[in-house]
Formats: C-alpha cells, sequence, structure tokens
C-alpha cells in the first residue's frame, strides 16, 4: 500500500491518509481480507503522528471500508456490490461538481461545458475501442 | 483524562514590559503540541516560565499535579527539558557529559543514547566547546531523551538542525508517541515540522493562548472561500466569522475562521458560487495573528 502526503497541505493528513484508502478500495486495488499495516507502521513510515492514522483507520472501519479483527489489525472489508457501485458515482460526483465551479469562475457556461465534456468523451471512447481490441488481442 | 500541565492566569513581564498576560493554559496527557508564535511573542519564556526556569510575577502553574516551584524530584525525573540556548559544562568531552548527566536518574536508556549517538554521527571524545550548534544541540536532545520523560519540553528543537538532522528528530518523536503516553510540548517556527508530528496546535498572541485546538479542525475550520456573483447579490453578502476579504474581477475572496453551513446554502440559492479552498497552516497563522 503506498500511501503520498503533503503535510503542508490545507488538507488534514487523516483525511490525505482516508480518501487515498477508500480511493484503493473502490477502485479494487486492495482486494477483500487483505491486512492493512499497523497504525505504527505507516506512522513511522509517513513520520507522522501515529494518532492521524488511527483516526483514518477508524473512519474507515466507521464507513465499512475496513473490518478490525482482534489480534490481527485491519482487513478490507467485504462490500455490497450495490453499494460500491455507489461509492464510485458519490466519488464522480464531487469530482463534477468541482469542476463546474470552476468553470463558472472562468465564465463557461453549460452549453460550452456540455458540449466539451460530450466532445472528450467521444475522444475517450474511441481511444478505448481501440485500446479494448488490442487487448483482446494480446491475450489471444 | 489526565491533565498534565495546567496554567491558570499567569502574568510576567521583562524590565515592566508585560510578555505573558493572564494566560491560561491546559495541557493533557498524550497531546504532542506545537506551540506557534512570532518572534518575541515569549514563547521560550511561557516554556521556562513551566518549570519555574524563569520566576513568574502572578498565577498558578502545576505540573503533574504539583505547583512548578516546588516540583518532588520523581517529578522531576518525569521531565525532560530541551532548552534553545546551551547551558551545558562546556569542558567536558561528550562522554563525560552523558555518565555525568545519568547519574541524576534512576532510569536510563543507554541503548538509546548509543543509537542516536551513531546515527547523528557525533565525535563522543570532543569536548562540547569544540562542537558546532547543531551538534550541541543533538546532544540537548539525546540527554531529554535518555532518562525516557513523561513529559518533554522542547524550546526550537529543529532550529540549529540541518534538514537530515530534523528528519532524524521527527522520527524519533514519532517513534515515541508511537510507543508510550508521552506528552510533548514544543515550541517553533518551522511550521512544516509541526504539521508532521503535533495533534494539536497552539499559538501565542499578545500575551495570551488565542488559539487552541487539534490541528485537523483547525484545518478544516478556518478556510478560503471564492465567491463569484454578479453585482446585486453583493450587497447580501454578510460573511460569518471573516477573519479578511478582498474583492476580486468575479466577486469576493475571503478567509473565515469557521464555515457556516446555513448560510453557504443561503447563498448557493441565491446564485453565488462557491469554491472553498483549504489553507495550510503557514497561512492560517498568519491570518489569525495579523
Amino acid at each position: 500500500m503506498q500511501l503520498n502526503i503533503i503535510p503542508s497541505s490545507g488538507i488534514p493528513i487523516y483525511k490525505q491518509v482516508y480518501e487515498q484508502i477508500e480511493r484503493m478500495i473502490v477502485n479494487n486495488h486492495l482486494s477483500t481480507g487483505l491486512l492493512l499495516p499497523s497504525v505504527r507502521q505507516v506512522a513511522l513510515e509517513l513520520e507522522v503522528n501515529p494518532m492521524t492514522i488511527s483516526k483514518a483507520y477508524g473512519l474507515l472501519e466507521e464507513r465499512g471500508f475496513l473490518m478490525r479483527q482482534r489480534g490481527k489489525g485491519m482487513l478490507i472489508a467485504e462490500r455490497d456490490q450495490q453499494v460500491s457501485e455507489q461509492e464510485k458515482l458519490t466519488v464522480l460526483t464531487n469530482k463534477i461538481d468541482k469542476l463546474v465551479i470552476e468553470a463558472q469562475q472562468m465564465g463557461i457556461g453549460v452549453p460550452v461545458l456540455t458540449r466539451l465534456f460530450t466532445q472528450q468523451l467521444q475522444q475517450k471512447k474511441m481511444h478505448q475501442v481501440a485500446i479494448k481490441s488490442s487487448s483482446k488481442s494480446d491475450k489471444e | 483524562m489526565t491533565t498534565i500541565i495546567s496554567i491558570e492566569n499567569l502574568n510576567k513581564a521583562y524590565k515592566k514590559q508585560p510578555v505573558l498576560t493572564d494566560l491560561n493554559w491546559q495541557i493533557e496527557q498524550g497531546d504532542v503540541i506545537g506551540l506557534l508564535g512570532k518572534n518575541g511573542a515569549g514563547k521560550s519564556t511561557l516554556l521556562k516560565s513551566l518549570l519555574n526556569i524563569n520566576e513568574i510575577d502572578s498565577g498558578k502553574v502545576t505540573v503533574f499535579s504539583e505547583n512548578h516551584n516546588d516540583l518532588s524530584a520523581t517529578t522531576k525525573a518525569k521531565i525532560g527539558y530541551v532548552p534553545q540556548e546551551n547551558d551545558e559544562i562546556s569542558w567536558l568531552s561528550v562522554d563525560d557529559l552523558i555518565k555525568f548527566r545519568k547519574q541524576f536518574y534512576s532510569h536510563w536508556n543507554d541503548e538509546k543514547v548509543t543509537n542516536l549517538i551513531s546515527s547523528w554521527d557525533i565525535d563522543t571524545s570532543k569536548k562540547i566547546a569544540e562542537l558546532s550548534p547543531g551538534q550541541v544541540q543533538k546532544i540537548l536532545i539525546i540527554l531529554a531523551l535518555a532518562p525516557e520523560p513523561e513529559l518533554l519540553i522542547f524550546d526550537e528543537p529543529a532550529a540549529a538542525l540541518d534538514p537530515s538532522a530534523r528528519r532524524e528528530f521527527l522520527k524519533e518523536i514519532v517513534n515515541l508517541t508511537a510507543q508510550e503516553n508521552i506528552t510533548i510540548v514544543f515550541s517553533t517556527h518551522i511550521v512544516s515540522d509541526l504539521e508532521r508530528v503535533a495533534n494539536k496546535v497552539a499559538i501565542l498572541d499578545q500575551g495570551k493562548i488565542c488559539y487552541f485546538d487539534e490541528l485537523d479542525n483547525l484545518k478544516e475550520n478556518v478556510v478560503q472561500l471564492t465567491l463569484s456573483f454578479d453585482q446585486q447579490a453583493q450587497q447580501e453578502l454578510n460573511v460569518p466569522f471573516v477573519l479578511s476579504q478582498k474583492n476580486t474581477p468575479q466577486g469576493l475572496s475571503c478567509v473565515v475562521s469557521q464555515l457556516d453551513t446555513t448560510w453557504l446554502e443561503l447563498i448557493k440559492n441565491k446564485g453565488v458560487s462557491v469554491d472553498i479552498i483549504p489553507m495550510g497552516l503557514e497561512d492560517i497563522f498568519l491570518e489569525l495573528t495579523s
């Protein structure tokens, strides 16, 4: 588990750790049942106060991403398929919100933003079709 | 929660110039506190007053529930203090100084001393007077850590250390906080050190602790808001908890000490677009003390 923190950022360190682990779980980079390194290990590795790490772990546990197993530590919890779909959508919605605000501040209206979005999507789609077909042929 | 240090109405003046005025502060067990303040704010005076190194003019200070001018030997052994300026015997060699200091304590971690001396590359045969300020500071830190105290007070611990020694020092602090229920207070003007290891921040300004809270709360509460709107919305914007504000071509940019969510919803409904930008501790410190 590779975590990168920026202590001088305005975002509290526990939140940075929380968000990175959450993202790894949502994106299935950390699989169910995996044992996370101990609070002390992570704190020493990142050179931060251990309380910060236990706060992040606690929050992840509270929100069902982690499960505490006695004597062992924190494991990646099993999650409902439907819930995890919803989590992905929440992550994306937050990102879109940020984008919309930025566009507003630049004075870019809804029609332009929508056009830009569809345009980019179409480009990506074409690109992705190309990747898919090439990776398929790789497997075969 | 056990209170480790309690200060009530502390007053201290230098040459009739008040430095600390009616200062109140409570420090709980397990806190790792970064004490911030401008030059001359009185950080060193405050730390020295805690341990009665400075005599105070009035007020009450207790450390481990004992009056600070009448601490028992057992309580004194529980306290480690690293002063800003070196007052060790300069003609002793490092080795001799360590041996000398060790005699005063019933508990002394020799292994820790050996480890730190080797990782900090200190020549123990040298006399204190022959060492650079950075190396002297390392020795002072080692002497404070060796008896494994329950309360550590550092006055600008990292000021004379180079970046790699500072990292080593921070690692040692993290190590300590991971192991024991230790309480640490350190004054600093290197904000980035504080951001890594402190769980609480205290700001000393105009003779008082003007702010004392968890670092996470501070970062979550004090934020910059960028408000964009058209002319007519402007007169209705009365930003609550505002610390500073300035007009921008699109609207208003301001810093608040607390985010009022009801107000936020209200202005959003009026068509004001709001961007909340987190602030680093350095900027927050400047906002709170200006």
